[in-house]
């Protein structure tokens, strides 16, 4: 066999394009390859191999490169690297090129990236799509975590703000899990109970706060109901080295869960302290009044009232001697057994006699049944005498023998029936004036002063005079239906501190009464007083003058007005029934002359 | 007519095929298709009254499994340097591929383009990040191979700019 037909046969099996370049021309060597001839721009008679070598943009490029190298007569070979000829063959076809020298001769070898190398390009792709897709997921990951990231800071700062906010609204904020564990202490909570956040967080209430048990069971109880039921509750929490703290809690519910708590707890310390001077110190049961005098006498009413002895209750007509008494007994230990009140003045010393002490039917002419007396009546609780300096002699006998032997006999009866009484008794008058006049019982003084209190005219507690003027007009304009009338004129009120008020409290409340009922405006003004407080007048002490002419003609009026009934008349003028008839007495109007 | 080389150079799937299919042919496929060693493409452009034959070599892109050929660069008039703007990554190898073109050819015209601002939601490449480079280049352009914003600007400025130097 010829060496060209060898050398035919062997070009040919490598399925290659193999040119030979001489003389500056390429001439293609061996059979055409499976790929050649292609369907694209080398279809037809133009379509030779050496066709191919002019229309590639890239084989041109190449052969520029390769020129000097084949000049260089150097054996070995030179590769193009990978390109593709699309528009060429019609088709995307990869092709190399191989630029050799070999036994002084050049050659081109085209290679198609063909079957043997096809695993190539997908695996390449798929690494690529790998990559790319790792990255994606990176990617996203970093997106993500971005963008939680800014929520998170975002979600924190709107914490920070609301808390800033409930802070400056000076609330503290404690959050509860469903076991009642705290899992959150905000920084006001923190100093209003005086609590490290690190210590509490993790911990009950009770265990963390150290909070007394009624609290936690009401906060516990309070969670129970719903929110709409619910009531603030109120704590006092006790602190190291500074003062107690006031607050108010309010339970509700976690958004994201009912059994999860959320606790605001609003400070009322100050608010509390407020209450407590509006309440303490200005008003004593029903007693009004926050001058120093009225705060002794609160005092002296809490010091005696549960001390089950005697008191004299001493002072002016109208100072408020049973309000004292009676708010004696509300904090005694017999505040659940009954109070009787008894005015010893203006009643005859049968009369008197049977009152106190009750009588048998028929033990005098008109006791047609049995009768119990007020001691009876206030078996177990407090018997308040007032006037008792009018009490008669007898009556005062029976009565100290009474308190002494705790035992009383009804009229017309033999036997003592047992009693178990306080007495408070109550004048205006000097006992021991009286002791001295013999008009009473020294023995008996002793008796009922075993402890005393003195109450102070309201001329030397003027200060009390705007509350206890307000006080009156917030009840008399409901009672009298002048709800529009609000308030005292300055003017007025000056004319009510210039007065000398010698019917002291209750005088305030009468003339308070009649300026309502004058009153044509929203406030009271000085025209609407009685005509006493215009003048400014005052005639304490003495009993002549235009003003006790005046007293007269107006107790005389009003008995007439009521027909002689003395107790109405007493009511008409706002006077109790002792003062009306001691009032009577000074101003020489006979206690059967109900018209003159 | 006056021949001018241009590489497309840039990491893989950075979008280099895309840019010259859009710029060739006006189209664009969401499908990826790695390319293969190199692919040439040409499109006659105008620049300064000049008629221009651009040869654009797509060249495959640079990564740990291919490294770009000295020898596809050799003859080119200009580069476009192609970043993905949702890979901060592809920055690094756009200033390695720079490096190496201008070791290989000396200074020549080039464009920085910022591809896939259509992803604006995934953009993680702000200008500032590309400042250095971007000095060099005769244009620094966000682009978009999908909707075709600023693709034949950013050919036409390096077509003007082959033709000046």
């Amino acid at each position: 066999m010829p060496d060209s037909i060898h050398e035919h046969a062997l070009f040919s099996a490598f399925d290659a394009l193999i040119f030979q370049k001489t003389a500056g021309q390429f001439e293609c060597l061996g059979g055409l390859p499976s790929w050649f001839p292609p369907s694209g721009v080398l279809q037809g008679p133009e379509g030779t191999p050496e066709k191919l070598l002019e229309v590639s943009f890239f084989l041109q490029h190449f052969l520029r490169d390769v020129g000097p190298w084949w000049e260089s007569n150097k054996v070995g070979q030179m590769k193009s690297g990978l390109w593709s000829e699309t528009a060429i063959f019609g088709e995307d076809v990869i092709l190399e090129a191989t630029a050799v020298y070999q036994g002084g001769q050049r050659y081109l070898v085209l290679q198609r990236f063909g079957s043997d190398m096809l695993p190539v390009q997908p695996l390449l792709q798929k690494a690529r799509e790998e990559q790319l897709s790792h990255r994606a997921s990176i990617h996203l990951h970093e997106r993500t975590e971005a963008r939680l990231g800014t929520q998170l800071a975002k979600s924190e700062q709107e914490r920070d703000d609301l808390l800033a906010v409930l802070d400056g609204l000076r609330l503290g904020t404690i959050m509860t899990d469903a076991n009642g564990v705290v899992t959150f202490l905000s920084g006001k909570a923190q100093e209003l109970l005086q609590v490290d956040s690190a210590k509490v967080l993790g911990c009950t209430l009770p265990a963390g706060l150290g909070w007394k048990g009624e609290y936690t069971n009401r906060i516990e109880e309070m969670g129970k109901v719903t929110e709409a039921g619910r009531q603030p509750i109120s704590v006092v929490v006790e602190r190291k080295k500074r003062p107690s703290v006031s607050l108010e809690v309010d339970v509700h519910d976690d958004p994201r869960g009912s059994r999860k708590k959320i606790l605001f707890l609003k400070d009322v310390t100050e608010v509390e302290e407020l209450r407590r001077q509006l309440t303490g110190p200005t008003q004593f049961h029903r007693l009004i009044g926050k001058s120093p005098a009225m705060r002794a006498v609160y005092e002296r009413i809490r010091d005696i009232a549960t001390v089950d002895v005697s008191v004299l209750i001493q002072g002016e007509t109208g100072t408020g001697k049973e309000l004292v008494a009676r708010a004696l007994h509300d904090f005694s230990l017999r505040k659940d057994r009954p109070f009787v009140a008894v005015n010893c003045a203006g009643l005859t010393e049968s009369l008197l006699g049977s009152q106190l002490f009750g009588h048998k039917r028929g033990a005098f002419t008109g006791a047609v049944q049995d009768h119990e007396g007020f001691f009876e009546a206030a078996d177990g609780g407090t018997l308040f005498l007032d006037e008792i300096g009018d009490m008669p002699l007898p009556i005062q006998t029976t009565l100290l023998r009474v308190l002494q032997e705790g035992e009383i006999i009804r009229l017309g009866e033999s036997r003592p029936r047992v009693v178990n009484v306080r007495v408070l008794a109550a004048t205006n008058q000097d006992l021991p004036s009286l002791v001295e006049s013999g008009r009473f019982r020294s023995d008996l003084l002793y008796r009922i002063r075993v402890a005393r209190l003195q109450l102070p005219p309201l001329r030397e507690r003027r200060e009390d005079i705007p509350l206890l003027s307000l006080a009156f007009l917030e009840k008399a304009r409901v009672i009298i239906g002048k709800i529009g009338v609000r308030d005292i004129a300055q003017t007025a009120m000056q004319c009510f501190l210039r007065y000398s008020w010698p019917g002291n409290v209750r005088e305030l409340k009468g003339a308070l009464d009649y300026a309502l009922i004058h009153c044509r405006s929203n406030s009271i003004l000085p025209d609407d007083l009685p005509p006493e407080f215009r003048e400014l007048s005052p005639s304490i002490g003495s009993l002549s003058g235009p003003g006790v002419r005046d007293q007269r003609q107006e107790i005389l009026e009003a008995l007439k007005h009521v027909n002689g009934r003395r107790a109405q008349a007493a009511k008409l003028l706002n006077m109790s029934r002792s003062t009306f008839y001691r009032r009577m007495r000074e101003l020489s109007i006979p206690m059967d002359d109900q018209s003159s | 007519m006056v021949q001018k080389k241009i590489c497309m150079l840039g990491g893989f799937a950075v979008g280099k095929t895309s840019l010259v299919r859009r710029f060739v042919s006006g189209i664009f496929s969401e499908k990826y298709l790695t390319t293969v060693g190199v692919k040439i493409d040409q499109r006659t452009v105008t620049a300064k009254g000049k008629e221009l034959l651009l040869v654009l070599w797509d060249l495959y892109g640079d990564d740990d499994y291919q490294k770009v050929r000295a020898s596809y660069l050799q003859g080119s008039s200009g580069y476009i340097l192609v970043i993905d703007g949702t890979r901060k990554e592809t920055i690094d190898v756009a200033i390695r591929l720079h490096e190496f073109t201008t070791a290989t050819l000396g200074p020549i015209p080039f464009v920085l383009l910022l591809n896939k601002y259509d992803l604006e939601d995934e953009w993680a490449v702000d200008l500032p990040m590309v400042s250095d480079l971007g000095q060099k280049a005769c244009l620094v352009s966000t682009v978009s191979a999908k909707t075709g914003e600023g693709v034949e600007a950013a050919f036409a400025a390096l077509a003007e700019a082959m033709t000046s130097s």
